[in-house]
């Protein structure tokens, strides 16, 4: 969870936990909480996360322990000439200090593909990339001592461009290409009467997440570790520790604190594998916690990506052919880039029917900051570029740009450029006709002038006569869980004793509502009343990562099952006791009774001090690799969303303000309003960031400024007015409640609405994300 | 150490010359909690009650250097000086405001520094607290400059700055609508007893820059026992004039040669300038 995030879901949470919204009914005095599905359940830890109680990775203390702190490269590429330690390791409190020579498993590590090493051995590929550690008395101490560790690099020339990793030097033994995608579809002959041509860049968003990064490591007796990170996938981080540690995977155990905030892969591995060895080498516990300039150097970004693209159309405006170029920066390592690839060279024309596509995607290794995993990666890009390729289309038709989406919008059934059938429900026209028809905000015209909130903000320089505004639309679309033939499978145990349930599932709660839910889940189909979700850690079987809108789908259908599994074992010595299935008995209030009324008894006395466990499974149908042209059927689930923004523009300085931003959403059903709401509005705050402010900065490969004041985030003066015109609940009879993720698919869709808009607002081509004040300057003489 | 008065502050700095003096620690605490420095001790400037507030001396007022923000951005100090009031409500979120003080951004000096262009629109003086009761002053510009340095044990006590009685605006250019540096900031203020406009231009170099010759050709155009009104064409070509001032075009090649091209990124930069330039003096002649 980045700023954005923060800043909306967390006050979301405070009304539910303090007092209901304004405008929200509630339940009347006296009533029941709500409960079940369908209700504005407040998570459980809103209170705690509000008063500052509420532990997380940074709290963490053991008694005796060491502080950790990691030397990171200066330079973005470099080869390692000599690395000696002995000055550091003679500093008093030191207590260990380890390069790549103190790593006793796989030297390299990585999500996907092993190409990472825990420690820079003979070259650095990226600035701040991780060549040794140091466990110290104080923390003080161990980061004097990493600085004393003494490196002498051989500076080489850094890949910075992507564009010039093709011819370059190999960087990594793998090679610069990390994935081609050549996707074919339809007739590469055919043309189209209009033509449009585009070049976009999209820059680098950082994942932000507003907590520090932290971590604690625990040796233990039998030779094993303890690592207590506010990790967002336990089990691949526990795996791939062991493998590093040359330790058996029941020896290492990923224990997760309260998250503060994900947007993708939460922890940099950088800090788990350095604090389990420093741990195992010292026997002693090990902490780190890392300031915001190693997090902005660590952690996976966003990628920057390159990307051409040439729409046909016919005369009326129908797509006929769409022709484009990918490019993402994957950064030195590969990590999710892979797959971050498919989703962009998919998704690359957008929910429109297109009949004839051919897309090239590549994702190439460079010097720059990492890229991996940031929610919507990859969607995000291209739905920049496809709308202001729609947006060009209908400029060059003389067509109203949210006519021209209408005419070529997808429906069920359609085919992707992939050649799978989109078999969810896909009420595309349906979002854009609910934004398109929504009232547009009204102009401060009524208002005192100086009451005015201008482009630039309450005191800042906007001058109305200066300000014009635009109306933008884009439509975007994003996959649900891991794609391209991904075990995406969930294991969940529900317990009841005592007419309290118990939820133990690996599914972490990263601000997304998991846990929430799961009590939902268990109110609903067992009818108790008061039920708590288990902490996570990796010795619990398990959910996969939280990523792709997984937990909702295949977590919480877990949780169903195993509550169900329970609820006919405590049904059934009933219902064979009075001749009857168990389903005329139902349960509610905790007390059980048969549809004819005549047999009423409590879950209590049924239970009579049993206590009952099922462990149940949840797995998508499978999908499929995308093969040598692109085509398969690689997702499980597809999301669509709809956004119009209107914005005031200071076209003599170039500032934007966004004033309002309206939302249809296709989310299959409402599980819980509040929380839906909740993540609807940060999503779209994230997709402002990435529209307006959010880019990290490098310079030959240095990273540039790594802070929040160089790297502002949207705070709330920045964020508009979200109204949510419209949630279309179709249920995707594919996924468990029929309900589709929703954090994602407004992020991916937001920033291409914002440059729509400021394209209306100012005339300009606005091709680049972030918009920079220079690209949104115009001539008075317009309009 | 907490020191009660200045005296006392400087007594306590004269001592240990190691000592770093710290008053809203806005930026000395950012930088020690992340470990760029380390004072060997700190002298808070917190109890010094002498410079929390301010005096009237000969059309001039003495400003405290411990003055925070957000007490300069409120309504009574903005009749006194408006421009600095507004400079004051800009310069970052509350919290910051609430802390931040007018003496800490001048030692700070950091090019974005929200009072500063307005302190040298103002022509201000700092009168600086030395040894032995000793008090001397030194203009803000001089200061910035690095002309005029503090001497050990020195701390700045107050801020002189006249009193003009007329119209001052301060404009800033930021990349979001919440706080933010500054990208371009300009500070313009009119001194109707000497008939002269003065302007700074913040945030595009290391110190603010004052467009003199700007400054005089458009006191030159204004009818001061009048409207004190220009043409608005006369406003624009005064922004143009600012801004090609503070952001020259590069200077052509020895051997006569066509100099380079300014990037895109400076010259929207100028293009900013301009505009505020034009802005604020149509505000302050409004």
């Amino acid at each position: 969870m980045t700023g954005p995030d923060a800043a909306t879901a967390n006050p979301a949470g405070l009304h539910g936990a303090l007092a209901p919204a304004p405008g929200d009914p509630g339940p009347p005095a006296g009533e029941p909480v709500p409960h079940g599905i369908g209700a504005s359940l407040p998570p459980a830890d809103a209170l705690p996360k509000t008063t500052g109680t509420f532990p997380y990775a940074a709290d963490l203390w053991a008694e005796g322990l060491l502080w950790a702190a990691v030397l990171r490269s200066p330079h973005p590429h470099a080869r390692i000439v000599s690395l000696d330690t002995s000055a550091a390791a003679r500093m008093p409190g030191v207590q260990a200090v380890i390069t790549h020579e103190d790593v006793p498993g796989d030297a390299t590590h990585g999500r996907t593909v092993a190409d990472r090493p825990v420690f820079a051995k003979d070259v650095v590929r990226h600035h701040g990339e991780p060549i040794a550690a140091v466990a110290a008395d104080h923390p003080d101490t161990a980061r004097l001592a990493a600085a004393a560790i003494d490196v002498e690099y051989e500076v080489l020339e850094p890949v910075t461009d992507p564009e010039k990793a093709f011819e370059a030097e190999p960087l990594h033994p793998d090679g610069n290409l990390i994935r081609h995608i050549p996707l074919r579809y339809g007739d590469p002959e055919i043309g189209g009467e209009v033509v449009v041509e585009g070049l976009y860049r999209v820059g680098r968003q950082d994942p932000a997440p507003i907590g520090a990064e932290a971590g604690l490591a625990v040796p233990r007796p039998d030779g094993g570790v303890e690592i207590y990170t506010a990790s967002t996938d336990p089990h691949t981080d526990r795996d791939l520790a062991a493998a590093c540690f040359g330790l058996p995977p029941e020896q290492v155990k990923v224990v997760v604190t309260g998250v503060p905030g994900a947007m993708g892969d939460r922890e940099d591995p950088g800090i788990q594998l350095p604090l389990g060895l420093l741990a195992l080498r010292t026997g002693r516990p090990v902490k780190i916690a890392l300031t915001r300039e190693e997090s902005f150097l660590g952690h996976a970004h966003r990628h920057p990506t390159l990307l051409r693209y040439r729409h046909h159309a016919d005369a009326e405006g129908r797509l006929v052919k769409v022709e484009a170029q990918i490019l993402l920066d994957a950064g030195a390592y590969a990590d999710a880039s892979a797959e971050s690839l498919a989703a962009a060279v998919a998704f690359a024309c957008g929910p429109y029917v297109v009949p004839h596509a051919f897309v090239e995607g590549w994702a190439v290794r460079t010097n720059n900051p990492p890229s991996g995993h940031v929610r919507g990666e990859g969607a995000l890009q291209v739905c920049a570029a496809y709308e202001g390729q729609m947006d060009k289309l209908a400029a060059k038709l003389g067509l109203d740009p949210a006519e021209l989406r209408r005419r070529n919008v997808m429906s069920t059934g359609d085919l992707l450029p992939t050649g799978q059938t989109v078999t969810c429900p896909a009420p595309v026209a349906e979002l854009l006709e609910a934004v398109r028809d929504a009232p547009l905000p009204a102009l401060p015209k009524d208002t005192p002038e100086d009451e005015w909130l201008l482009p630039g903000g309450p005191e800042g320089a906007g001058e109305p006569g200066a300000v014009r505004r635009g109306v933008g639309y884009a439509l975007g679309m994003v996959h649900v869980l891991g794609a391209e033939g991904a075990d995406e499978v969930s294991t969940a145990t529900v317990k009841v004793h005592d007419g309290v349930a118990t939820v133990i599932c690996a599914a972490v709660e990263t601000g997304q509502g998991f846990s929430t839910l799961a009590r939902q889940v268990v109110q609903e189909t067992l009818g108790v009343e008061e039920v708590h979700v288990a902490s996570v850690d990796s010795d619990q079987p398990p959910a996969g990562p939280a990523a792709h809108g997984r937990h909702t789908w295949v977590s919480a259908g877990a949780v169903e099952r195993a509550a169900k599994m329970v609820r006919t074992q405590l049904l059934q010595p009933l219902a064979h006791k009075f001749g009857m299935s168990t389903e005329l008995l139902s349960i509610a209030d905790g007390k059980i009774t048969s549809y004819d009324g005549v047999l009423s008894t409590t879950v209590a006395e049924t239970l009579d001090g049993k206590e009952l466990w099922a462990t149940a499974q949840c797995r998508p149908h499978p999908t499929e690799p995308l093969d040598e042209t692109g085509q398969g059927d690689a997702f499980v689930g597809l999301v669509f969303c709809a956004v119009r923004a209107v914005v005031d523009v200071d076209i003599e300085l170039g500032s934007v303000r966004v004033v309002e931003m309206s939302v249809a959403q296709d989310v299959g059903r409402v599980l819980n309003p509040r929380q839906l709401d909740a993540r609807i509005e940060a999503g779209v705050t994230q997709g402002i960031g990435t529209a307006l402010t959010e880019n990290l900065r490098t310079g030959k490969g240095i990273v540039r400024r790594p802070n929040f004041t160089g790297y502002p985030l949207p705070t709330a003066l920045d964020a508009p007015d979200i109204r949510i015109v419209k949630l279309v609940e179709e249920r995707d009879v594919v996924a468990p409640f029929g309900a589709k993720a929703a954090s994602a698919v407004p992020v991916v869709t937001s920033p291409a609405a914002v440059a729509a808009a400021v394209r209306a607002a100012t005339g300009r081509p606005v091709n680049r994300l972030p918009i920079r004040p220079q690209a949104a300057v115009a001539s008075p003489a317009r309009r | 150490m907490l020191p009660s008065s200045l005296d006392e502050a400087v007594a306590a700095l004269s001592a240990m010359p190691a000592a770093v003096p710290v008053a809203g620690g806005t930026d000395l605490m950012a930088a020690v909690n992340s470990g760029l420095l380390r004072p060997a001790g700190l002298v808070g400037l917190g109890r010094v009650n002498e410079i929390r507030g301010w005096q009237y001396q000969d059309g001039h007022a003495l400003l405290g250097a411990g003055l925070t923000h957000a007490r300069m951005g409120r309504p009574d100090f903005a009749a006194l000086i408006p421009a600095l009031a507004a400079a004051a409500r800009a310069a970052g979120p509350p919290q910051i405001r609430n802390a931040g003080t007018l003496g800490g951004n001048i030692v700070s000096a950091a090019p974005t520094g929200d009072s500063l262009p307005v302190l040298a629109a103002l022509e201000a003086a700092v009168v600086v607290a030395g040894p032995d009761h000793g008090r001397r002053e030194i203009p803000v510009s001089h200061l910035l400059a690095g002309m005029d340095l503090l001497r050990p044990g020195e701390l700045v006590g107050w801020v002189r700055v006249p009193l003009l009685h007329a119209p001052q605006t301060y404009l800033k250019a930021t990349g979001r609508t919440g706080p933010a540096r500054a990208g371009a900031s300009v500070a313009l203020v009119l001194d109707p007893a000497r008939r002269s406009v003065r302007c700074a231009v913040g945030a595009v170099a290391p110190m603010p820059l004052r467009p003199l010759e700007a400054e005089r050709w458009i006191a030159g155009l204004i009818d001061w026992d009048g409207e004190r009104g220009v043409a608005p064409e006369a406003c624009a070509a005064f922004g143009e004039y600012v801004a090609g001032a503070c952001i020259p075009d590069p200077e052509p090649g020895e051997d006569g040669s066509e100099p380079p091209a300014l990037p895109p990124a400076v010259l929207h930069l100028r293009r900013t300038v301009a505009a505020l330039a034009r802005r604020a003096l149509g505000r302050a002649l409004a």
